[in-house]
């Protein structure tokens, strides 16, 4: 396959980014749907949802509500289904919090007649960043892959390490 | 294409780089090694065509990254076919050792009731 080398956002100078890219057999409308649908996000995203009315400078949040805290942000840019921009603060640990702000875009390009090209990009992170803040992109994105082409859950060990969590009571 | 572009030293050794210090030129990239400009140019392009490598703009820049996401690929489709098993069994060895500690099943029958 062919690259698209002027594809993607361009960076600020001096910004340090992590690129995470993946094709998938989908519609973008489809593919944003999983992003922002809470229930769809959480069986990719280690079982956690997240919440949002997703207007342009609406804030959002990533948790399994009483269990565990993953992050929060605005969403800075909402275009759908192309582009989503959102800042985002890691809750998960007191080490990843003290890393602070970084910005995450997701950016969705329809490829041939039936695919998706999605990139994700984790910018503006500190130079030396705690690699655990955009540690988990490529199980959530491969996770992502599987649920949009199959319908299935991924189940590698940890890959739903909070879903059924918080919903063990009922 | 993943593995073909994994097959050289050479690209193991940009990716190597890449992980390093993500996010490099080219001419970052060449100095690093006892290769042409083009040579490296070459190899950027196997592991671009393979996801492995991704570009991104900065100012007039064009910078390398490693792009990880098609190895997790790999790795869910073939491994975690082996890992499952595993992580239940470890899980299960845990569930029964500390049962015993607690002396409440004897070891078999605690065997045959977590089936």
């Amino acid at each position: 396959m062919e690259p698209y080398p002027e594809a993607g956002i361009a960076l600020h100078p001096d910004d340090t980014a992590a690129v995470f890219e993946i094709y998938i057999k989908t519609t973008p409308e489809r593919l944003w749907e999983a992003i922002t649908d809470r229930e769809m996000r959480a069986r990719y995203s280690f079982g956690v949802g997240t919440e949002s009315d997703w207007s342009e400078g609406s804030t959002y949040r990533s948790s399994v509500p009483g269990v565990i805290d993953i992050a929060e942000g605005e969403n800075v840019e909402v275009d759908p289904p192309r582009r989503l921009v959102q800042s985002f603060t890691a809750l998960w640990s007191d080490e990843v919090r003290s890393a602070g702000t970084s910005r995450v875009t997701w950016e969705i390009e329809p490829v041939g007649d039936d695919s998706c090209r999605l990139i994700v990009t984790h910018s503006e992170l500190s130079k030396g960043a705690n690699g655990e803040i955009y540690g988990g992109w490529p199980q959530i994105l491969s996770g992502l892959k599987t649920l949009l082409e199959t319908g299935e859950d991924l189940t590698t060990p940890g890959s739903l390490r909070y879903s059924g969590v918080a919903s063990s009571g009922g | 294409m993943v593995f073909r572009a994994l097959a050289a030293p050479t690209r193991r050794e940009l990716l190597d780089e890449l992980r390093r210090d993500d996010g490099q030129t080219l001419s970052e990239l060449s100095a690093g090694l006892p290769m042409s400009r083009f040579g490296v140019m070459k190899h950027l392009g196997v592991l671009e065509e393979a996801n492995l490598v991704v570009t991104r703009r900065r100012g007039r820049e064009k910078l390398h990254f490693l792009n990880p996401v098609p190895i997790r690929l790999i790795h869910d489709r073939w491994v975690s076919k082996y890992a499952e098993p595993l992580a239940a069994t470890l899980s299960g060895i845990k569930r029964e050792l500390e049962e015993e500690q607690h002396g409440a099943v004897p070891r078999g029958r605690n065997r045959a009731a977590s089936r």
